[in-house]
């Protein structure tokens, strides 16, 4: 819009003119007014995104799990703070980096110990988690921590935390052997109810054992005081000891997850709580759980002659049936005076486990003996050199051969001592029974097979038939007696009865005088009488042992002949033929 | 027809726009009407090009969020995802229906796109008072005006998308943000290219004036 304007040259020297500054005629349209309306409108949204955008975070997940860039929410509680915006591998490509941003509400939850995890479908033993994942894709879960310090890069767990923050009750440490069957989640029990759960494990810093991070709920922390005691109650668990085959399980879930129980044993209980987080041991089982410590205990050393085959570690020790020890090694040891190889095994005794057993009215002996070792040595000793107390094998149980040490005693024994000289004092043994049993068992089974069972039948099918031929005689006999005899017998039969009328008459003469003699007869026979019953009845006789054996040994006899007799029965053609048994 | 040939308005005449009568424009400021159609008569429109960059500015403005935006917002089972024309794209391309993505990608991410800069192109030759390649300026300017009609396809498809994708609690479907934005480019686009006054092409720079603010 450029007016030419004259510049009319300058006329009168010296007065300069005046400028016209052309006008410009700027109509601004109101047209602009939308391109300005679209840039503010723009720019509010893109203010109010920025406002509203909470931080953007990074978490590092050992595996994607399921996880997409825009589609995965990170949830609290269910509700969605934040969304995964990239997914990729960290550099060096061993882990995944989830890139996710949270909402500004969110924001103060980003904490140094906040935990995120993948949360997905899960379908365990003890239950099913997560089913709502499987329509919904998996999500990343959060829980709240309690450090106030902001935090912006955080490591993901591998697995959901089982207890969130803010749940009642304590965790506390386990420190057992190895891990059994337990898990993440097993269950913890308490009188069978369930009380918690094993929340995370971990290998011990020196690899030797496994910890175990439990989390006992509210109602039921309260019952775990320092003296509690834990165990393993997974599975099932079968033992087969001395006393037989033992079967045990706490629930069918910890039968088939595994699991954990706990209580207070009555000899530990205290009215303190156990701190949170105080280390316990988790026992094996129960019975070693609830067993009382044995404060004193004693161990010998037992050398035996003969095969400890079936004795294992841990079999028991018992004195007069009672337990009251286990054995605690079995091993081979060099007898430097024969030079010859013996069984070395080394049990240990609990004498308070004894004590405990005896009667109410000798408890303060027994508090003695428990106190002093000096009474407890002398009263082995006693035992040993007065008594005979011996250790000897024995076996627990036929079908599976274990044996126990026995202490019983032996009065016939040779005469020996504790040798409290050793380290570890050695204990007299006697040999035991079992193989002597087995001895015999052989013998008798050896003379058995020795019988001549063939030419005995042999024998008796000739007996027999000469038996036949005699029957026959006697019977013509007794017929010929019949007719020739009775006439006879009848005459003797009538002198007979004049014969003692005779005599009758005769004693009654006889019985005065005779009386008196008699009854100094009798007296003497009566001394005579109580001499024999000392010698032949009385406690310990030797003819009484004798009796009892032959009567034992001729009841086998009668149970051989039992047998003999049976088979006889069933095979009497054996008689003739022999034993069948190697016919076709 | 070449660059130098002559123009009504150089000629001291004026065109009906609708009919294309050649007549002679009343005097004084207004042109008058079409003794014909009765259609109003400018020798070039009022303020053509000062509109037609107000438009393209706000346009181009618009187009930012239009992209940046979601333009659709699908909740399937509790997961929602938000999707923007060039996720939508990416896709479509992932998903292996290239051929439409490449329909997607030409008619909401392009042809915008290029009807801005055509327009710009257009503006800024006039403004510079180029006269070379006035054909083939026109016959940009043609195109631009005939795409201008199928641009709010997007629009259409995200609207009825979203009127019968309604399977609550299955698969809903809600239109977020950025369609509103993408709707104003293409209607923004379509008014300032009918602005732009394809005459101008043709002045030279002696020829033209006080037509243009």
């Amino acid at each position: 819009m450029a007016d030419s304007s004259d510049s009319s040259g300058i006329q009168q020297a010296g007065i300069p003119q005046a400028t016209v500054v052309p006008q410009r005629r700027v109509r601004i349209s109101v047209v602009w007014i939308i391109p300005i309306l679209a840039a503010v409108v723009a720019i509010g949204i893109a203010v109010q995104r920025i406002m509203t955008e909470g931080p953007t975070i990074t978490i590092v997940f050992k595996a994607a799990q399921g996880l997409e860039a825009g589609k995965t929410f990170i949830k609290y509680k269910d509700v969605n703070i934040g969304q995964v915006t990239k997914v990729e591998l960290s550099s060096d490509h061993s882990k995944v980096e989830v890139t996710a941003k949270m909402a500004k509400s969110a924001a103060g939850l980003m904490v140094e110990d906040a935990r995120f995890w993948v949360v997905e479908a899960r379908v365990t033993l003890s239950g099913v988690s997560g089913l709502g994942t499987l329509l919904s894709g998996n999500y990343i879960g959060f829980e709240i921590g309690k450090s106030k310090k902001e935090e912006r890069k955080f490591t993901g767990l591998e697995v959901a935390p089982i207890i969130t923050g803010g749940q009642p009750g304590r965790q506390f440490l386990l420190k057992a052997e190895n891990l059994g069957s337990l898990g993440v989640g097993s269950p913890i029990y308490y009188r069978r109810l369930q009380a918690g759960q094993v929340i995370a494990y971990d290998l011990a810093g020196d690899g030797k054992a496994v910890e175990l991070k439990i989390f006992v709920n509210a109602p039921y922390d309260k019952h775990v005081s320092p003296g509690t005691r834990f165990w393993n109650a997974s599975g099932f668990d079968v033992s087969i000891g001395a006393g037989g085959v033992e079967v045990r399980t706490e629930s069918l879930i910890a039968l088939l997850a595994g699991g954990l129980a706990f209580d207070t044993p009555p000899f530990a209980a205290t009215a303190s709580l156990a701190a949170a987080d105080a280390a316990f041991t988790l026992y094996p089982d129960k019975a070693t759980a609830m067993k009382q410590p044995d404060a004193v205990s004693q161990r010998y050393v037992l050398y035996f002659n003969e095969s400890l085959r079936g004795l294992s570690v841990g079999a028991p020790v018992t004195l007069l049936g009672l337990p009251g020890g286990e054995v605690v090694d079995v091993g081979l040891d060099l007898d430097p005076a024969t030079a010859t190889i013996r069984g070395r095994v080394e049990v240990v005794t609990f004498p308070e486990r004894l004590i405990a057993r005896m009667s109410r009215q000798q408890e303060a002996t027994g508090d003695a003996l428990a106190k002093s070792q000096q009474q407890r040595r002398a009263l082995m000793e006693r035992l040993v050199e007065q008594r005979g107390l011996r250790a000897q094998l024995q076996s627990g149980n036929l079908l599976t051969g274990q044996l126990f040490v026995a202490l019983d005693y032996f009065p016939d024994a040779p005469k020996a001592k504790v040798d409290w000289s050793r380290e570890v004092p050695v204990f007299p043994v006697v040999p035991s029974t079992l193989p002597d049993l087995e001895a015999k068992i052989s013998s008798i089974v050896a003379k058995l097979e020795k019988l001549p069972l063939e030419e005995i039948g042999a024998d008796v099918t000739k007996v027999l038939a000469t038996l036949n031929a005699t029957l026959e005689n006697a019977g013509t006999a007794l017929n010929r007696i019949d007719t020739d005899l009775t006439p006879a017998l009848r005459t003797t039969m009538e002198e007979l009865r004049q014969a003692v009328a005779t005599a009758n008459l005769l004693l009654k003469n006889v019985d005065a005088t005779l009386m008196e003699e008699l009854r100094q007869a009798v007296a003497t026979a009566n001394v005579l009488l109580k001499n024999t019953d000392a010698t032949l009845l009385g406690k310990d006789a030797p003819a009484q042992q004798e009796l009892r054996d032959a009567l034992q040994e001729i009841a086998a006899a009668a149970r051989s002949v039992r047998v003999l007799a049976d088979y006889l029965d069933r095979h009497p053609e054996a008689l003739i033929r022999g034993k069948s048994e190697d016919r076709p | 027809m070449t660059t130098t040939a002559l123009t009504a308005a150089q000629a001291g005449l004026v065109s009906c726009e609708t009919c294309s009568l050649l007549s002679r424009p009343a005097g004084g400021a207004e042109s008058g009407y079409c003794p014909r159609c009765g259609g109003e008569l400018a020798q070039r429109h009022h303020h053509s090009i000062q509109y037609t960059w107000a438009l393209v500015i706000a346009a181009a403005i618009c187009y930012i969020p239009a992209n940046v935006l979601p333009i659709l917002t699908t909740n399937t089972l509790g997961s929602t995802e938000s999707d923007t024309i060039m996720g939508g794209v990416v896709l479509l391309y992932r998903t292996g229906s290239w051929p439409l993505a490449l329909i997607v990608l030409v008619a909401s991410v392009m042809v915008p796109l290029g009807k801005l800069v055509a327009l710009s192109y257009l503006l800024i030759s006039v403004q510079r008072g180029s006269i070379k390649s006035n054909q083939d300026r026109t016959r940009l300017y043609r195109v631009v005006e005939f795409i201008g009609r199928w641009s709010m396809l997007d629009v259409f498809v995200a609207t009825f998308t979203v009127a019968l994708i309604q399977l609550q609690p299955l698969m809903s479907m809600e239109p977020a943000p950025g369609v509103l934005f993408f709707a104003a480019v293409v209607v923004l686009t379509m008014i300032a290219a009918e602005s732009f006054d394809p005459r101008l092409i043709w002045d030279t720079p002696n020829g033209r004036q006080g037509h243009h603010g």
